[in-house]
């Protein structure tokens, strides 16, 4: 096992470094650059060539890439040209509200999507399946972010219940925190339960469908037990897999909810570098994003040990 | 009889005793509260001096102040200069200071802050760059004076250290001495009636009153005069999706929101507790051709192109069908900025007429060539107006190739001649003639008609105010012969304010909340 898990380590460096320089070229070579839009539109070009020097950025492409892999070995993730202070710390300063959305979010599309999945397979056919699944495809047809700005709508400004957008931090104020966490957190994994439940009921249908689940029955069980104790536990594995696939998405699908809800994460730092050209936060936030799908890849697959017995690693 | 007369007068006197002082009370200023503002957006920064990104203008001048600055009707008036006096031969100004302003670091503000400050101004700043062309030499002249020597007689002294944007901005002599003009500041330290507390990027920016301000002895007047910082603290919060910054002033989260899409007025409008605010000026709309290289270096295309497009139904579209939010003008300065508004006749303006576009056509020998026009979605009245002058100008004869691309490769591209023969653009207010950036060889789109550039010289030499307007009518029809871009209308904007913020001057270009209280 032991042996297995540094493989796998070991395996997430190439990984990175594909990441790292398929990044970095793309982001140089789209037109646009960061000076320009820093200085503002009537700037000279002499202006802008003595701030591109400045930064750096007038040196060729393969000599700015070397310099960025030094960096990084060196744990150095370079500075922000917009905000005057080191990649590391601005993603420190982001990782929190991400981290808190995306967890929510995923606990909501669990909570929704596994015993919706299980109920509607325990009953076949019946109106509860049919209206359960029915939901289950709303979620995946509609669009997060025309959700997000109905319950706003609906929420905060008729109802007035709850705040339209914001975020407060959980170790400062976890009352005010969760009252802001409510809609985005309701609105992003309810979006994401869809896949869940539908995963769910399929796997649930299979497993009630083994002979274990008939022997169980024929033993005088009650429902509830063959369902839940026995069938629901050999379903699992692939409910896991798709947990584990829907928090990548999360990570990504954040990226909209933040901006709409005005969560300061990891989401919005990216659109707005990638919208200024702040080279260095963009590289800096992907090399994250990209580590964080890893290793949830690492624990998805070490979890499949726990959940099923007869897997083993070598 | 007398007794039930004298209680009805009684009555009524108190009625109107009680009904006065409430309304006198409901506008007397007090002091506290915190506002919070929503906006579009980061500021790349806050240095006056570096950039002239409009939200860096509307924060800075919070916390900074410069020499002048501008009244009611958009002319120069003194601001930190206490006056100011001109030799006979209109080359020396002697500008005086006023004394005892503190910085907010609590030092007093003297000649020897103000010489390197406006120095650095004069090295980074458009505005800055273009008055020290003509500085022969810049001094202090004692503690609380400062001489300004020029190379010929120049007509924009005063209204350039006036300017708000990208502005003359008075820095301590460490912070100048500190950071070089190519290099943004990063310590912020000004004059101003509030000064920065905290900025945490994507999150919010703090400015508290700063409790040392000593307000001009004047009523408040435009941009300039007394300001009195009522409020405890601004907050300004980035919300950069439109469609909850709406919601947000809805809800009572932010007291005031700015740049609001249009669509959004009736809701708002029917809003309790909120009030509405037509921003004036905004933006007028311009296409400008690229005069270097290309299809448009062609002066019979570029008029082709004015004559053809009927510009109301374009400007009623981008401004979703309100007649409030859009004004037709062919004066290049709108009507708010009086000193230089136009009002001329028989300027091929807005003509519509494809007949006279198609001759037009057919002189320029064109021969359907596609024209590269570029446009961004990241303001949608940009992307509007170009989708409906492409339907106008395919109708007489063109064949237009939209490009639409985001606003940081059009603002790339544009500066190179190789890239685009038109684009879509917004001018917001110049307060003089010499500051139309459209009309220089610098600017892109690349200004190099002689006859348009020598009156732009005069009329930065030029000091008399009437043969100026002249000089400026001249130029103004000298503009729609060579048609160097093609003007639109005049764009205005959407604002939103919760009824308990009260004193906010609702006709100036830019949010200012000196002089604002929440009454709550």
């Amino acid at each position: 096992m032991t042996a297995y898990l540094l493989r796998r380590a070991l395996a997430l460096v190439p990984v990175l470094v594909v990441v790292v320089t398929v990044t970095f070229l793309l982001i140089h070579l789209i037109p646009g650059d960061p000076v320009s839009v820093m200085l503002g539109p009537d700037a000279t070009p002499a202006q802008i060539q003595a701030t591109r020097q400045a930064l750096g950025l007038d040196r060729p492409l393969h000599e700015q890439l070397l310099k960025f892999y030094g960096r990084i070995l060196r744990g150095d993730l370079g500075q922000s040209y917009f905000l005057d202070r080191p990649v590391t710390q601005a993603l420190l300063e982001r990782a929190e509200p991400t981290l808190v959305l995306t967890c929510s979010a995923l606990f909501v599309a669990i909570v929704i999507g596994v015993p919706s999945g299980i109920v509607a397979a325990a009953a076949p056919g019946s109106l509860w399946d049919r209206t359960l699944m029915l939901a289950a495809l709303l979620g995946v047809c509609v669009p997060g972010f025309w959700l997000s700005l109905n319950f706003i709508y609906l929420f905060a400004v008729r109802l007035g219940w709850l705040p339209a957008a914001g975020y407060a931090s959980i170790l400062a104020d976890p009352l005010a925190a969760l009252r802001y966490m409510v809609l985005p957190a309701v609105s992003l994994g309810f979006s994401q339960s869809a896949l869940i439940a539908r995963i769910s009921r399929s796997c649930m249908l299979e497993a009630l469908a083994q002979d274990y689940v008939r022997t169980a029955r024929a033993k005088g069980l009650p429902d509830a037990t063959v369902t839940w104790v026995h069938a629901f536990r050999n379903a699992l594995v692939p409910v896991v897999t798709v947990i584990g696939i829907t928090t990548a998405i999360l990570i990504g699908g954040a990226v909209v909810t933040e901006i709409v809800f005005n969560i300061p994460g990891l989401g919005r730092l990216i659109i707005s570098a990638v919208l200024r050209r702040d080279y260095p936060v963009v590289q800096g936030v992907i090399l994250l994003t990209a580590t964080v799908y890893v290793l949830i890849n690492l624990v998805v697959d070490i979890l499949y040990v726990f959940i099923d017995p007869r897997i083993r690693y070598e | 009889m007398a007794l039930r007369f004298l209680v009805r007068w009684s009555v009524a006197l108190a009625a109107i005793v009680l009904i006065v002082s409430g309304v006198a009370v409901a506008q007397t200023p007090r002091r506290g509260g915190v506002l919070r503002v929503g906006n579009l957006g980061e500021p790349p920064a806050l240095d006056a001096h570096w950039t002239t990104a409009s939200i860096t203008e509307t924060l800075t001048n919070h916390i900074y102040e410069g020499l002048y600055s501008l009244d009611a009707t958009n002319r120069p008036i003194p601001m930190l200069a206490e006056s100011h006096s001109v030799s006979r031969d209109g080359l020396t100004y002697t500008f005086k200071l006023r004394q005892a302003v503190k910085f907010h670091n609590g030092k007093e503000m003297t000649a020897e802050d103000v010489v390197p400050s406006l120095a650095r101004w004069g090295k980074q700043s458009i505005y800055g760059k273009a008055l020290f062309a003509q500085v022969a030499d810049w001094r202090a002249v004692d503690r609380y004076t400062v001489e300004m020597r020029l190379k010929e007689k120049s007509a924009i002294v005063l209204i350039s250290l006036a300017v708000p944007n990208n502005f003359g901005a008075i820095y301590p002599r460490e912070i100048v001495e500190k950071f070089p003009p190519e290099v943004k500041v990063t310590e912020y330290v000004g004059t101003g009636p509030f000064k920065l507390v905290e900025w945490k990027p994507d999150q919010y920016i703090r400015m508290v009153r700063f409790d040392d301000y000593k307000p001009r002895n004047e009523k408040p007047n435009g941009y300039g005069g007394g300001k009195t910082p009522w409020l405890d603290e601004i907050r300004w919060i980035p919300v950069p999706e439109v469609a909850t910054r709406v919601a947000q002033v809805e809800t009572g989260e932010l007291e005031f929101a700015d740049d609001l899409n249009l669509d959004a007025y009736d809701r708002l409008k029917r809003t309790p507790n909120v009030h509405t605010i037509i921003s004036r000026p905004y933006y007028w709309l311009v296409a400008v051709f690229n005069k270097k290289d290309g299809l448009m270096t062609n002066a019979k295309l570029r008029q082709a192109w004015q004559a053809a497009i009927d510009i109301e139904p374009i400007m009623k579209n981008v401004a979703g069908g309100h007649a409030e939010f859009y004004r037709m003008d062919s004066s290049l300065t709108p009507v708010e900025i009086a000193a230089w508004h136009t009002k001329l006749a028989g300027l091929p303006w807005n003509e519509h007429n494809r007949e006279k576009a198609r001759r037009l056509l057919k002189e320029a020998g064109y021969k359907s060539e596609p024209v590269r026009f570029m446009t961004t979605q990241e303001y949608k009245w940009m992307y509007d107006f170009a989708l409906l002058t492409k339907q106008q100008l395919e109708d007489a004869g063109f064949t237009i190739d939209l490009q639409v691309v985001d606003w940081a490769t059009l603002v790339k591209r544009r500066n190179n001649p190789k890239e685009y023969d038109v684009f879509t653009t917004g001018m917001g207010a110049f307060y003089d003639p010499t500051h139309h950036i459209y009309l220089t060889a610098t600017w892109p789109g690349w200004t190099t008609d002689e006859d348009i550039l020598k009156l732009q010289a005069e009329l930065a030499r030029e000091t008399d105010p009437k043969k100026r307007m002249v000089l400026w009518e001249q130029q103004t029809r000298q503009f729609y012969e060579k048609v160097p871009v093609i003007r639109y209308g005049d764009l205005f904007g959407l604002r939103a304010m919760r009824t308990s913020v009260k004193g906010f001057n609702e006709r100036t270009e830019r949010i200012r909340f000196y002089n604002v209280w929440l009454d709550k």
